[in-house]
């Protein structure tokens, strides 16, 4: 299979596009994934700001330095778009809303619900933070770079928004393994990872 | 670790469910890489033409100047001494942009 580094060098190199929608084919997974879960909820932005980070991708393609990975690089445009439509959007309500306190914990809630509401219930960095340690299994130092944070912040990030979802699901008397059960139905892998 | 068994779960809950319609996003940005390509000919082109006919308009008024400035060297009728020059700085300037086209990417 050929390499993203292959890709890019083609797409710099000779304006292959055949080579870069063999990249986003490869990582838009990844990438809408990535901003489903930062918009919490809010599915069409996301798709809305996936489109953009490609063509952002596409138009500065000759600045991907061959050093780190081109995922990497992808979802750092990613969450500099999302950043950028958050502050744009700042004064509208664009992002969900918190999970609601008075939740009736015999409730059946579906994972994918549950997900975005606990996604609600964090702050945007935190919740990045969280998204790709957990969802997109990058390292404290690579999301740093993501997310242009130190590492302690990220390491600080990680830890309270973790404290902050086991606290609610404490709370609701929700087990995330009870409500991903219920939901029965098997995520698909990422792109990248697999 | 203390947190392991929640930090399995957490890994379950925010994996990524696959997004419907990969094929119709992809053709989506491709659309808009295509739009864009479009978008930045023509202006690369309209700017292009309007930079090319100022350049004409000012050599043919700078003709006299050009060849009085190389007079001392070439013995050539002014506009051609002033083809030469524009041809050899046009030449120099393809010759910058063709071999510094590819740099971002070995940096």
């Amino acid at each position: 299979m050929i390499s993203d580094m292959e890709l890019v060098a083609l797409v710099t190199s000779s304006n292959d596009q055949a080579a870069f929608q063999l990249l986003v084919e490869r990582h838009q997974a990844a990438i809408r994934g990535f901003l489903r879960r930062l918009a919490a909820g809010d599915y069409g932005t996301a798709d809305d700001l996936a489109q953009e980070t490609f063509l952002m991708a596409y138009r500065k393609m000759h600045t991907f330095k061959s050093t780190g990975s081109f995922v990497s690089w992808l979802h750092t445009i990613a969450y500099r778009q999302f950043l950028q439509f958050t502050r744009k959007h700042a004064r509208q309500q664009v992002m969900a809303e918190p999970p609601e306190q008075g939740h009736d914990p015999g409730q059946s809630i579906d994972a994918e619900i549950l997900t975005q509401r606990l996604m609600g219930f964090v702050s945007p960095e935190e919740r990045a933070c969280l998204t790709l340690a957990y969802a997109a299994g990058m390292s404290h130092p690579e999301i740093g770079r993501v997310t242009d944070l130190p590492l302690g912040t990220v390491k600080s990030h990680i830890q309270r928004g973790k404290h902050k979802l086991q606290r609610w699901l404490k709370d609701h008397d929700h087990s995330i393994s009870k409500d991903k059960a219920k939901a029965g139905a098997a995520p698909a892998k990422e792109a990248h990872r697999a | 670790m203390p947190d392991s068994t929640f930090d399995r779960e957490l890994e379950a809950l925010l994996e990524y469910t696959e997004p419907p319609q990969p094929e119709a996003f992809t053709m989506n940005v491709m659309r808009s890489v295509k739009r864009e390509q479009r978008t930045r000919r023509v202006i690369l082109w309209a700017f292009g033409l309007v930079g090319a006919l100022f350049g004409l308009a000012g050599a043919v008024m700078l003709s006299g100047s050009i060849a009085r400035l190389f007079a001392f060297t070439i013995t050539m009728p002014a506009t051609e001494t002033m083809q030469v020059v524009l041809f050899i700085v046009a030449a120099a300037a393809f010759y910058t942009w063709f071999m510094n086209d590819d740099l971002p990417l070995n940096q």
